[in-house]
């Protein structure tokens, strides 16, 4: 029998509530949207930038659809609230992923914002944008040829000053 | 809300009580709320009784007690006992409410600076966000006005830099400083 109140109590509940009611919520997801069309690397709050992700990347599946298509232009219509992006939606980004099938974003977390709140903060960018990366890929391996050759003059090193060990401990 | 009272203890007590209650009535010593509740010679709150009070037979067991203003019906929690420093020090220093050690903080090994495993070093972001700041500005004075995206992509070259074969048909911002090494050419 359950003795709490159902609506008080949220555990597993997994959509999130942000803004000041849904509207509100959509409206906030369409300007970041917008924005991340716009200058393709934004900063944002970590749940906001997470929740902003999907609906982006069902955008841009709608817009390889290509811009005849009336349902991709409506999507579009809504989205992006400033009309300039729409043709940079069609003409840049649709043609930038037609190779990819999915995963057209990259969210990454940053350090706490530094005002009062220290609110968990991420940075979200399209792939293929023309900007410094933020994560360098460090491609150390043991298979690299430096790293081969210290293992070389590792070995050769122990050869040199092993044999004289093994005989003073013989005799 | 009606509060219910429930009373446990002897008729006597209650009796007492409530003789109390009247006497301060009358006596006027009760406060009086002025306004559209103000009801001089009516109870002030609804008690549940018997229906009939038997007569004061005496009232030398009464006087023992002393009458008391804080002898009210409504009563509030309080601590019994002190609590102890032994039982302070175990509610005090349980591990739940101590701060937690964290052990997911590393060296990043572009800057040396430190960094937790699963978030971006924060040095080397603000260099990469300044960089991408100045690349924006380039940009902005390129489209002139507000809402003028470009409708290319984009290419960034420094100083010294050509134009590769790949990047025909792209828009091209030119940066007036050398490559810095943490920002490869694809």
């Amino acid at each position: 029998m359950r003795l709490s109140v159902a609506a008080a109590i949220s555990h597993g509940r997994v959509h999130r509530r942000l803004g000041l009611g849904p509207r509100s919520r959509l409206d906030l997801l369409r300007n970041l949207v917008t924005a991340l069309v716009r200058h393709e690397r934004i900063e944002a709050p970590w749940a906001r930038a997470d929740e902003m992700r999907g609906y982006a990347e069902r955008l841009i599946d709608y817009a390889k659809l290509g811009d005849t298509n009336e349902q991709a232009m409506r999507m579009a219509n809504f989205w992006l609230t400033e009309k300039d992006l729409i043709h940079k939606l069609f003409k840049v980004l649709a043609p930038r992923f037609q190779p990819h099938p999915g995963k057209y974003t990259r969210l990454l977390q940053i350090p706490n914002r530094d005002s009062l709140d220290r609110a968990k903060m991420a940075v979200i960018e399209l792939k293929g944008n023309p900007y410094p990366p933020l994560i360098r890929p460090r491609c150390d391996s043991e298979k690299t040829l430096l790293n081969q050759l210290l293992k070389g003059y590792r070995e050769d090193i122990q050869r040199a000053t092993a044999p004289r060990a093994p005989e003073g401990t013989a005799v | 809300m009606a509060v219910l009272v429930v009373f446990s203890s002897p008729l006597s007590r209650l009796r007492g009580l409530l003789q109390r209650c009247w006497g301060r009535l009358e006596r006027g010593l009760l406060p009086v709320f002025s306004g559209p509740r103000s009801l001089p010679w009516g109870p002030a709150l609804a008690v549940q009784a018997p229906a009939f009070l038997p007569e004061p037979v005496e009232d030398a067991s009464q006087s023992n007690e002393v009458p008391s203003f804080l002898d009210s019906i409504l009563w509030m929690a309080a601590p019994k006992k002190r609590r102890t420093i032994e039982v302070n020090r175990c509610r005090r220093r349980n591990p739940s409410k101590l701060i937690k050690v964290k052990r997911n903080i590393d060296v990043c090994l572009e800057c040396g600076h430190l960094k937790q495993k699963h978030v971006l070093c924060g040095y080397c972001y603000a260099k990469v966000k300044a960089e991408t700041r100045q690349i924006r500005l380039e940009m902005r004075k390129k489209e002139g006005g507000p809402f003028n995206a470009p409708t290319v992509e984009t290419v960034v070259l420094y100083d010294g830099e050509q134009p590769t074969e790949k990047d025909e048909g792209k828009q091209i911002i030119e940066r007036a400083r050398k490559r810095p090494s943490w920002f490869i050419q694809n």
